[in-house]
């Protein structure tokens, strides 16, 4: 389903970069750093209720692609965002969108977990209380309760509720940042190496979580480990040096990659 | 094999493993060339030394399947890797059970020769068993050059073995049937032919992995297959 006849990135990408049942769609984007040119050309969707894993060696510009879809690269004075990225077929870089709540809807968990200094109700109460999602107290305790749950949090903090959320552990933590992010009920969640401080337990439990939001959410997550990638997503991009190179089938890229880059990639060949 | 790995211990591991299973492999053709020239010659030290050598090639299987599974869980490999180890673990089993056939092949030579038995058929055996081995020598080049062409050719060459095997399979019967003290000969005959035709199998089933290497798909379409023994009742 091209919108295009002139993607040039078709030419360099191997895989099929279309969904079937797209949400967001980004079309030949490149991303500057002053003049440096972070992101090449890319163009992809990412299906609805889909997790993908984007992957590459550091420098790739997996990450800052990924701050694309919720324009966290905004904060970034020299940062340019050329190309078309929407959701549900609205343009995100139009002037009218308006970040906050752009940002509710394509929310994002980052590497470092990163609670506000408040309590765990209210980390997860701050999001439906600034976008006016909670009708009274009631609803917002119903809200930050389920919230809670789905994130799998709510039965280690159900007697807390009213510590700060720094004080709990790295793992839950993050769990923590998660349930802070659908809160506000998004549309998408953007990870960005959402277990890398984590031990293998937390991160387990991390990737438990990933595979139970992707029933209800579409999922990117950025990552340095393979086997996560492996383990969590259902599709994998592999980026090199600011190009797509190759999108497909999680299965398919790990046993058998198209693109020799993407083999030696994930080959332990380059890095 | 190419050693590009960022590390070169993976690189040792995996080179570790593949010569391992080349040896294995080797040793299993050394194995079944000396059970057919055996057959012909009868000679009884080299058959009892295809027996007693039977052991060496269950310890080579030992150490490619204790190499593969370190390299996997240690190693976690991808993409060629993964297909390299995995494959490298199914054609060492493959091997280790040829030279099963050409131990047993061994055995039963033994017994002819104790059988005494010096009206044998007309049918060349040892034919049966040179071809089989000009497979063997091909499949272990086509794995050690990753020849994907070179293993479809030999998978699609075991018809000829089926052919002989029926062929050979219908003389047996019918000079059992006109010889009756011939009967004791004739089962370890069939048996011989039998492991014969079933090598020959295993070595497809071998060019069928080296084709899953190179390629990461299996051969879609079906082998071509005529051994008839198990439909065709004798005149």
């Amino acid at each position: 389903m091209l919108i295009n006849n002139d993607l040039k990135t078709l030419d360099l990408t191997v895989g099929d970069v279309f969904s079937q049942n797209p949400r967001l769609k980004a079309r030949n984007v490149s991303v500057f750093y002053g003049d440096n040119k972070a992101i090449d050309n890319v163009t992809i969707d990412i299906g609805n209720k889909e997790v993908i894993s984007f992957i590459g060696p550091s420098g790739c510009g997996k990450s800052t692609f990924l701050r694309c879809f919720n324009r966290m690269n905004d904060t970034i004075d020299s940062c340019a965002v050329k190309g078309e990225i929407t959701i549900d077929d609205e343009n995100i870089y139009d002037k009218k969108i308006d970040v906050v709540p752009l940002r509710a809807r394509i929310g994002m968990v980052f590497q470092k977990p990163n609670p506000f200094p408040k309590s765990i109700y209210d980390n997860v109460a701050y999001g439906p209380r600034i976008h006016g999602l909670s009708e009274n107290k009631e609803h917002l305790d119903g809200i930050v309760e389920e919230s809670l749950k789905r994130a799998g949090l709510w039965e280690e903090v159900i007697d807390r509720l009213d510590s700060p959320g720094t004080g709990l552990s790295g793992g839950q933590q993050q769990r923590l940042c998660i349930a802070r992010a659908i809160a506000v009920s998004p549309e998408v969640i953007l990870m960005d190496e959402p277990c890398s401080a984590l031990d293998p337990i937390a991160t387990a439990k991390i990737e438990e979580l990933i595979h139970e939001l992707g029933n209800d959410y579409s999922i990117v997550i950025v990552t340095h480990s393979m086997q996560q990638a492996a383990r969590v997503s259902k599709k994998t991009a592999y980026f090199h040096l600011g190009k797509l190179i190759e999108v497909g089938r999680t299965k398919d890229i790990f046993t058998r990659p198209q693109h020799h880059q993407t083999e030696a990639y994930i080959s332990g060949k380059i890095g | 094999m190419e050693n590009t790995h960022i590390s070169s211990s993976f690189d040792k591991d995996l080179n570790k493993l593949n010569d391992n299973l080349l040896k294995l492999g080797n040793t299993a053709l050394d194995q079944f060339e000396s059970c057919i020239n055996n057959f012909g010659t009868q000679n009884l030290d080299e058959i009892k030394t295809v027996i007693s050598n039977d052991k060496i090639l269950d310890d080579l299987d030992d150490k490619v399947q204790k190499y593969g599974f370190e390299i996997i869980a240690l190693r976690a490999p991808q993409a060629a890797d993964l297909r390299r180890v995995i494959v490298a673990l199914k054609i060492a089993t493959i091997f280790e059970r040829i030279g099963d056939y050409s131990r047993n092949i061994s055995n039963r030579t033994k017994l002819l020769i104790e059988l005494k038995y010096t009206d044998l058929p007309g049918v060349n055996i040892g034919k049966m068993g040179q071809k089989t081995q000009t497979m063997f020598e091909d499949v272990l080049d086509a794995y050690i050059n990753e020849d994907d062409k070179l293993a479809v050719k030999i998978r699609n060459s075991d018809i000829k073995i089926d052919k002989m095997h029926t062929e050979y399979y219908l003389e047996i019967i019918s000079h059992m049937q006109r010889k009756k003290n011939f009967a004791p000969t004739g089962a370890h005959l069939l048996f011989i032919a039998k492991n014969i035709e079933r090598v020959a199998d295993y070595i497809t089933d071998v060019a069928e992995q080296i084709y899953f290497l190179v390629n990461g798909r299996a051969l879609s379409d079906l082998r071509p297959k005529a051994d008839k023994t198990s439909l065709k009742i004798p005149n």
